[in-house]
């Protein structure tokens, strides 16, 4: 279980003016594993993520995502793939705006269960938004909406969570809660979670970090004391 | 180039599907409007060039001292020439046919001064050969008749054969129309042949003329004059008198310019305002997309006008590209259809000019329409902040519930994404109310195409089948014997014989009205009365029976008095009420009720015959014509099948109106549904991200699509069909009511239609869902 990624390329075009995103990935991710990847823009961490989600193709290498080997997937697959295996968590929410709160995860919650409305409550209960299911999301604060994603991206109870700059649209004191939110669910339900963000001292809060340049990883280490995410300043 | 314009070209090159479908409707609207206005004009301009150059009477008066109007007319000033003629309504036999035409007479040598003809074969009419006769091309190319040939007419003495010394065509009979109430004739049943006068006069048996033609100077009309003249003639007796524009054929053509007109604005007027909306949704979106890049021009220098000026370019390239061709193609079109009309109606002068005034128009209405659609969201773009629109996060619309789910509470507890859809649709309530109009001008545009057609044959079925009970007319050589009538029905395959009286007559009241007295038989069973409120009545023995038009016209009403002129006498006859009938404005009676008001005996002018169950109608005919007794035959059903045969036309044009329909919903509905599936691209692709499969998605943008489709249909059938009501109205005179039928299958249909194509319609954007990139939409910031 857990992530596996063997020479992972990532090509954007073809011949000298062939762009890799990702220029042959090593490494292994267990499960239960708080990986945050950083590094600045363009170095290859949100493809990466991207290609772990299986919203974007490997154009080589192996990539295996608990115990799924997702080269060569047709798209239907992935879709099937994406349904079980991960949830995402946007930068700006991506959230529907003329669903509610407790709508806009029921929405996903019932792509694996029959009814996902109870499953939908008690994940708003878990991120702490029990008391605005009935909101829609142009009535919540930008933090409210980003706890609508997290309680969305665990609705289906998926082991791996992937979080794309979580708090790149939030203000620091709102962004600290979000992390803290993360590192609860994953601390307390055992999700794999992976969050990209440029900002290094969101690092400190992992257990792993992962840093990119070019599409490589420069360095890999891990914490042996992860801050509390409340405890985080920058 | 400048770099804006080269972001203007490419902007349009990457939404090219869009922009072409605004092309698309805008070409056709000008094209219509280009083809059918310039129709229009060169019509009327052939028309009036053929009215000069054959010096088509401006009044024509028959009956009464037609010799003294004459004199009296042409001492008028304005009057240019006053010619006198005989014409007369008699059998003509001719290829095994016997039917009821007419002869006019001419002076021999030289063309009369009034009412000239274009002979295109043959040579005109010459003294040193009084029987050669000149036949109207109508007749000449249904009998094949050509120099040479001959053919008989009936005169008192007998039949008298003429030979065809050529073919003329006349701008009395550019439509060959018996008389104004008689506009549909078949060749079968009327045909027309130019006479020298002494052989005119010799065939109706009369010593004089019984007809003046007047034409003003230089043909022009003169309202007044004509007035003064008309007044004059009823002075004289005369029992027909009618100006250029009641001329029958005149009539009749002036009807269909009418069409060409209502082309030329009602339809190019529904493609240009469905343009105008595609274009608003269209650049509407584009500046909303676009607000980001907006504010970053604005904060680099650029001026609010420079601004409003490049998103306006949005609105006028489409707009010239569309319209540009539109208005060359419409022109040219012009040509072709001006062409087909004249010869097929055989117009003496075909005129086809260049109208630069309608290119202009045509170029300026395409533009116009696209560059009015792109103000508004070129404005807000050049009144945008800097700051806020370099920011990009546009408000998202609040979200609430639905108002079906506001109204019926349950309707919260549906599956989400039915909820997604109603609250879809009032999520941007200006794109859902422009593709509810985009619904709506669609099915007006088929269902006044289609309305039409639907009218039109339920008219003729109305008229020549629930109405009209006979099958022929059968004409003698001599005075109608009650034993002639009684003969008929021993004809094998006659079933009821009766016979009828039809003259012409004046029917005057609070105004005037020349018309055709029929009579029946009291009791007959050859005509069916259908009062105003669609029910029966059966034919008075104590009254006439008008058409409707004449309640208005003669500002009478039922139990009224109207003083009737006709066979030489007039009496007051009690109106004994009004009769609902889609072709013409007649006058009927019992013969028993008018014989025994006037005291004068009233012989039968023909006989009306129905045919047994079953029988052979062609035998049955030729066994009618064979008798020697029998002068002219008019089958019914020739009038019908001719009528049929027009309606041709009317399938082929609303073929057309339907395809260019589909074309316009097509393009309407895919701008809305284009746009409507890019603003949510995003949530399409979190929720492909986040594993839902793409035919749910569609699923539920079909269900948005269609139920905003839904909503404009019964808007565009109600619509339709009171703009249908309109346009048949603009038909409507005292000879024609159309009153607007359109049968439920054409509803059911004409809405199926749109719907398939509203649901075709988004396919190019579904089938986009498949390529979206996920990747790089999650991670965009909201547009």
């Amino acid at each position: 279980m857990g992530l596996s990624l063997t020479n992972v390329w990532k090509t954007y075009g073809e011949g000298p003016t062939a762009v890799h995103a990702l220029a042959g990935i090593d490494t292994e991710i267990a499960s239960g594993e708080f990986t945050v990847i950083l590094g600045p823009s363009g170095s290859g961490k949100t493809t990466l993520l991207n290609l772990i989600g299986g919203i974007d193709e490997a154009t080589s290498g192996d990539l295996i995502v608990e115990d799924v080997k997702l080269i060569d997937m047709t798209a239907d697959e992935r879709t099937s793939f994406r349904r079980s295996a991960v949830g995402f968590v946007f930068q700006f929410f991506n959230l529907i705006p003329t669903l509610t709160a407790a709508e806009n995860v029921e929405l996903v919650a019932n792509l694996t269960m029959h009814d996902g409305a109870d499953r939908a409550n008690e994940v708003l209960d878990q991120v702490g938004l029990g008391d605005r299911l009935n909101h829609f999301p142009s009535m919540l604060s930008g933090g409210e909406q980003q706890r609508v994603a997290i309680a969305r991206a665990l609705a289906k109870s998926p082991p791996i969570l992937l979080c794309d700059e979580p708090t790149g649209e939030l203000d620091f004191e709102t962004g600290r809660l979000i992390l803290a939110l993360l590192r609860r669910v994953n601390r307390e339900q055992g999700q794999t979670v992976l969050l990209v963000t440029h900002n290094a001292a969101i690092g400190e809060m992992a257990d792993r970090v992962l840093r990119m340049r070019s599409g490589r990883i420069v360095e890999d280490r891990r914490n042996p004391q992860p801050v509390a995410a409340t405890e985080l300043t920058w | 180039m400048s770099p804006l314009r080269h972001k203007l070209l490419r902007d349009i090159r990457a939404q090219r599907a869009q922009f072409l479908a605004v092309i698309v409707t805008i070409f056709l609207g000008v094209t219509i409007f280009a083809a059918s206005y310039d129709s229009y004009q060169n019509l009327t301009a052939s028309y009036e060039t053929t009215a000069t150059e054959f010096r088509f009477a401006n009044l024509t008066v028959a009956g009464g001292d037609v010799e003294g109007f004459a004199t009296l007319a042409a001492a008028e000033p304005g009057v240019e020439s006053v010619e006198l003629r005989t014409v007369a309504d008699v059998p003509i036999q001719v290829g095994g046919l016997k039917l009821l035409g007419r002869v006019v007479g001419l002076p021999t040598g030289a063309q009369p001064s009034v009412n000239q003809v274009r002979v295109t074969e043959g040579t005109y009419l010459a003294a040193s050969a009084p029987d050669l006769v000149l036949v109207e091309e109508h007749m000449a190319d249904h009998f094949q008749l050509t120099p040479g040939d001959s053919f008989e007419i009936l005169a008192p003495a007998g039949w008298v054969t003429v030979e065809t010394g050529g073919v003329a065509s006349s701008p009395e009979y550019i439509w060959p129309a018996r008389d104004r109430q008689g506009l549909l004739t078949s060749p079968d049943n009327f045909g027309v042949a130019f006479v020298p006068e002494s052989l005119a006069r010799e065939i109706a048996g009369t010593d004089g003329s019984n007809e003046a033609t007047v034409y003003f100077v230089n043909g022009a009309e003169n309202e007044d004059l004509a007035d003064l003249l008309l007044s004059k003639a009823a002075a004289g007796g005369a029992t027909v008198s009618f100006t250029r524009a009641d001329q029958p054929s005149n009539t009749a053509l002036s009807e269909d310019l009418k069409g060409f007109e209502e082309l030329a604005v009602f339809f190019p007027f529904l493609f240009l305002t469905a343009a105008a909306l595609a274009t608003y949704v269209m650049i509407s979106r584009l500046v909303h997309a676009q607000r980001p890049y907006i504010g970053v021009m604005l904060a680099n220098g650029f001026t609010r006008r420079q601004i409003l000026t490049h998103y306006l370019g949005y609105g006028v390239l489409p707009g010239l590209a569309g319209a540009l061709p539109g208005a060359l193609a419409g022109v040219l079109l012009a040509r072709v259809i001006t062409g087909l009309y004249t010869s097929m109606l055989s117009i003496p002068v075909t005129l086809v000019q260049f109208y630069p005034a309608t290119l202009i128009a045509g170029v300026a209405f395409g533009l116009v329409t696209s560059v009015l659609a792109a103000i508004a969201p070129a404005l807000l773009a050049s009144r945008s902040a800097p700051a806020e629109a370099m920011r990009g996060n546009v408000p998202v619309g609040g979200g609430r519930p639905s108002i079906p789910e506001r109204i019926v509470p349950p309707l919260r507890r549906l599956p989400i994404p039915w909820r997604m859809a109603m609250r879809g649709i009032e999520r941007n309530p200006r794109r859902t109310a422009f593709t509810v109009l985009g619904v709506v001008l669609s099915l007006t545009l088929v269902l006044v195409s289609w309305g039409m057609l639907d009218t039109i044959v339920r008219l003729m079925d109305r008229q020549f089948v629930e109405i009209q009970q006979e099958d022929a007319t059968v004409y003698f050589t001599g005075p109608v014997e009650s034993a002639d009538v009684t003969g008929l029905q021993s004809v094998p395959g006659v079933a009821v014989a009766e016979p009828v009286l039809q003259i012409p007559a004046v029917l005057t009241a609070g105004g005037r009205y020349e018309t055709t007295l029929v009579t029946y038989q009291t009791g007959t069973t050859m005509h069916r009365f259908f009062g105003e409120d669609g029910r029966e009545r059966p034919l008075p023995t104590d009254g006439i029976l008008l058409g409707q038009a004449l309640r208005e016209l003669l500002r009478i009403e039922e139990g009224g008095t109207v003083t009737l002129s006709a066979a030489g006498t007039a009496v007051d006859v009690r109106v004994a009420g009004f009769i609902d009938e889609p072709i013409g404005t007649m006058a009927y009676a019992s013969r028993d009720y008018l014989e025994e008001l006037t005291g004068l005996e009233l012989p039968a002018t023909a006989a009306l015959i129905r045919y047994s169950e079953g029988s052979d109608l062609d035998s049955v005919r030729a066994v009618l014509v064979e008798q020697e007794s029998v002068a002219a035959f008019e089958d019914a059903n020739a009038l019908y099948d001719t009528a049929q045969e027009y309606m041709i036309f009317f399938y082929v044009f609303v073929g057309v109106m339907l395809v260019f329909g589909g074309a316009m919903a097509f393009a309407l509905i895919f701008s809305a549904m284009s746009v409507n599936i890019a603003e949510r691209t995003r949530e399409v692709a979190t929720l492909l991200a986040v594993g839902t499969e793409r035919r749910q998605i569609s699923r539920m943008i079909t269900a948005e699509n269609m139920t905003v489709a839904l909503i404009g249909v019964p808007l565009g059938l109600g619509a339709g069909y009171l703009a249908a009501k309109q346009a048949m109205a603009s038909f409507e005179s005292d000879l024609f009511a159309f009153d607007l039928y359109i049968r439920p299958s054409t509803l059911v249909v004409s809405a199926l239609a749109i719907l398939v194509v509203a649901l075709l319609s988004q396919w190019p954007g579904l089938r986009a869902i498949g390529r979206l990139d996920i990747a790089k939409i999650v991670k965009e910031r909201s547009m």
